[in-house]
């Protein structure tokens, strides 16, 4: 990417985060809502904790690894990547047309559409839950822990991404897929924050392979936790998560380049 | 009104939806792999727990997979048919509701009514099948299935409302999405979807029975399982039905108010 691009990413951003300031209650509720909506994973997870003692075999320290790896992630994927959960709407809307007369790539304008105010409450309460889920824990956090760790977040936020990509490929050529965006933002933060080995191993191995959830924190936060040989996979499939990721959404952005080459406009 | 006319209006969305083949795949597919789920976690939560705030296993269960299948009822993608009262007031058309021989409040009823009893059909469907394979519990006998059907028809009539005040806040904000998502967060935790209420603090069973969200999905569950005896059950029906004549009152108050602030190209 030139810098000129660079440029141009950043002045639309400025202008788009200054639209949205426009309304300034809106703006602040949007902060809100993220942080609500974050907040509601962690009083779910607050409340199975003190419910269900030792989920799956791990201790509460260690559960919490989880959640906070997972909203970290998708709080980066938010801010960075997150207009593609919205490319339904506006492929419903016909805006890629217009897009694709522009100099600029599809995809980028897509992201450009606007400036994502939740991902600002989504970011502070996942900081805050990271912070309180390190303070917990008992591991020795060498530099390679946290390296590992912030490869983690970033293989979970570009796995993410991958993930709504697909779907907004889908969405190029039958816009209804765009329901299925909201299924798997559903199931993100339902299941992602919780060790999967408390399913039956058919419903794990779905979360694994079917839809590749347990990349996401699970098996990233088990291999840091010591977990890593009870996951059901092979220990160096769960440790190779983070480029899991990135072979993900390489793969997810190859697709989205050969569905938009074949889109023929909303009305055919 | 003629019925005929009622019932143009209520199949609208129910129609789109029998249109959209895909969309329905998607409807059934997204449902059973989130019974199996919920069935699942729940059962697993339970490996090595035995009756906890007062659920046993297999009412913790039947509770999470009704409360799935009662999703079911009022969640169709109006978006894609652009009849919400948002994207109306966003492009400027809601005025083409005040324009019509139809009140917009009628409207707005029949539409939710239409959807309400499609939605009923998938979650019925469903329910029989959790039933037949033993996914769920029956109810433990004929009373509480009548307490339930009649608790479970008062708490849709106050979603039906709680829902509307949702939609009658656009008349008032030029932008509300932030509002609205914060709405439905309350609407989803307070009524009992992400959790069982009972495995809450005691602090929070406290207030949320001073809300009205519990009334449209909790309590009917909770006579359905039996955590609250049919001796309570008369009680409860009662705060439920005060729940829909409070809110009845109140969004009536909305609708005759959002009215005049109805502006067509300007003003």
């Amino acid at each position: 990417m030139s810098v000129k691009a660079l440029r141009i990413i950043w002045r639309v951003t400025a202008l788009n985060f200054r639209a949205q300031m426009e309304y300034r209650t809106e703006f602040l509720l949007m902060i809100a809502i993220g942080a609500i909506w974050q907040v509601s994973v962690i009083v779910f997870a607050t409340v199975l904790l003190s419910r269900f003692a030792g989920m799956g075999g791990w201790d509460s320290s260690d559960v919490l690894l989880i959640p906070a790896t997972r909203m970290l992630a998708h709080g980066l994927f938010v801010l960075f990547l997150g207009r593609m959960h919205w490319a339904g709407r506006q492929i419903q809307e016909g805006r890629v047309d217009i897009y694709l007369m522009r100099p600029m790539p599809v995809h980028r304008q897509m992201q450009l559409a606007f400036f994502p105010t939740n991902a600002i409450g989504d970011l502070t309460v996942a900081a805050g839950l990271m912070v309180g889920a390190l303070s917990r824990s008992d591991l020795d956090w060498t530099a390679g822990r946290i390296t590992y760790l912030i490869a983690a977040v970033l293989g979970g936020m570009l796995l993410e991404a991958a993930l709504f990509t697909v779907v907004a490929s889908a969405a190029l050529r039958f816009p209804a897929a765009d329901q299925w965006g909201r299924w798997l933002e559903e199931l993100l933060g339902t299941f992602g924050s919780y060790p999967l080995n408390v399913l039956p191993k058919a419903v794990g191995g779905l979360l694994t392979y079917g839809l590749p959830l347990a990349f996401v924190a699970y098996f990233p936060a088990a291999v840091l936790t010591g977990h890593g040989h009870t996951t059901g996979v092979p220990y160096w499939l769960a440790a190779a998560s983070p480029l899991l990721g990135l072979l993900a959404y390489l793969g997810a952005r190859l697709l989205w380049g050969w569905s938009l080459r074949h889109y023929s406009g909303v009305n055919g | 009104m003629a019925v005929p006319h009622a019932w143009r209006a209520a199949r609208v969305t129910p129609l789109g939806e029998l249109n959209a083949p895909p969309r329905m795949t998607a409807v059934a597919l997204r449902l059973a792999v989130q019974v199996v789920l919920v069935w699942s976690l729940w059962r697993g939560l339970y490996a090595q727990t035995g009756t906890t705030a007062g659920l046993s296993r297999d009412q913790a269960v039947t509770y999470a997979v009704l409360a799935v299948l009662a999703s079911r009822l009022r969640e169709l993608d109006q978006y894609a048919g652009r009849d919400t009262v948002l994207q109306h007031m966003h492009f400027g058309t809601i005025v083409y509701w005040y324009l019509r021989p139809l009140p917009p409040q009628r409207y707005y009823a029949l539409r939710a009514a239409g959807e309400q009893l499609y939605g009923l059909a998938w979650a019925l469907t469903g329910y029989v099948i959790c039933l037949a394979a033993g996914v769920v519990e029956p109810p433990r006998s004929a009373a509480v299935a009548g307490v339930f059907v009649l608790s479970m028809l008062l708490g849709q009539w106050v979603l039906y409302y709680v829902m509307l005040v949702l939609d009658q806040l656009c008349f008032w904000t030029v932008r509300n999405t932030a509002a609205m998502l914060i709405l439905l967060f309350a609407q989803n935790l307070l009524s009992g979807v992400y959790a069982p209420l009972w495995f809450f603090p005691d602090w929070f069973v406290t207030m949320s029975a001073f809300l009205p969200f519990q009334a449209t999905l909790s309590v009917p569950l909770s006579l359905y399982v039996g955590r609250i005896p049919l001796s309570d059950a008369a009680f409860q029906l009662c705060v439920q039905a005060a729940w829909v004549v409070v809110l009845a009152l109140f969004t009536r108050l909305l609708w005759r108010r959002a009215a005049r602030r109805v502006i067509s190209q300007g003003g």
